[in-house]
């Protein structure tokens, strides 16, 4: 049970990220090559193939490698309904816990 | 007196956070155990905390209400179950204010502080009923507001 539960702490991270997200959002209208996906950030391409190692390593896309061009595509296996659900809960909490770490910094400053 | 310090935790329902801060645990509790505190963070933006009311002792309320960016609301009552002051907070909505049951359970939350150097570390356990509760839940679309994102992007998933 702890694995299942790492594997959604591990998704929830993958997902946490804009760039990432902008990824898969993109990969949603169809596989992709690496250099047409890194077109519309403004970022160097080694942190953005980094962004790309965190999404594969979770499971949630795939690449292939043919000639020299490396496609990406979302991984076939959807987020089933009930993890879904669990990693919005999350999210939610994770949510929750930033403000509430922001709002004791600031209390802490009035107090000092 | 013992309690259950850290329940059985079922993965596919239950959560458990864990968070260090550099804020000594009198605060951390503060914020956890007082209306004017709890109202500045408790509810994710863009919904927000318009209301809440606590009293601070087994069986006491602790009621909110969150507003959405349309203005919809949303109200939990529910009561405490333990109130161990800087060190431990549970509650849950499954029981009214008073241990009264009530109509709709879905959850139960065990806060516990320690201190950590100067600071405090806090964990926050989720406990959820069953699966059909939270059909119900995914049902009211209390979430809709802020795990938008994430909706969309399960939406892609799905269609694949």
């Amino acid at each position: 049970m702890a694995n299942q539960s790492d594997e959604l702490d591990g998704m929830f991270q993958a997902l946490g990220d804009p760039t990432r997200r902008a990824v898969l959002e993109r990969l949603g209208s169809g596989p992709t090559p690496v250099r047409e996906l890194a077109e519309p950030f403004k970022m160097a391409l080694p942190s953005f193939l980094q962004h790309l190692r965190v999404l594969e390593d979770r499971g949630l896309v795939h690449s292939q490698k043919v000639g020299r061009v490396r496609t990406y595509r979302l991984a076939p296996q959807p987020l089933k309904a009930a993890e879904h659900w669990i990693v919005t809960r999350r999210a939610h909490w994770e949510r929750r816990l930033d403000q509430l770490d922001s709002y004791l910094q600031e209390l802490k400053k009035q107090q000092s | 007196m013992t309690y259950l310090n850290h329940p059985p935790i079922d993965p596919r329902l239950d959560l458990v956070l864990e968070r260090i801060v550099d804020v000594p645990p009198e605060l951390v509790w503060a914020a956890w155990t007082t209306p004017v505190h709890l109202k500045k963070w408790f509810t994710p933006a863009p919904w927000v905390t318009v209301d809440c009311e606590i009293d601070l002792r087994p069986g006491g309320i602790f009621r909110t209400v969150m507003r959405g960016p349309e203005g919809q609301e949303h109200h939990v009552a529910g009561c405490y179950l333990e109130v161990v002051k800087n060190e431990r907070l549970v509650w849950t909505d499954a029981l009214a204010p008073g241990y009264r049951p009530s109509e709709k359970p879905f959850f139960t939350a065990i806060i516990k502080f320690e201190p950590h150097g100067t600071g405090t570390k806090y964990t926050a356990i989720a406990i959820h009923k069953d699966e059909e509760t939270r059909k119900n839940h995914e049902q009211m679309g209390f979430h809709d507001g802020w795990g938008k994102a994430l909706d969309q992007l399960v939406a892609f998933a799905r269609t694949l």
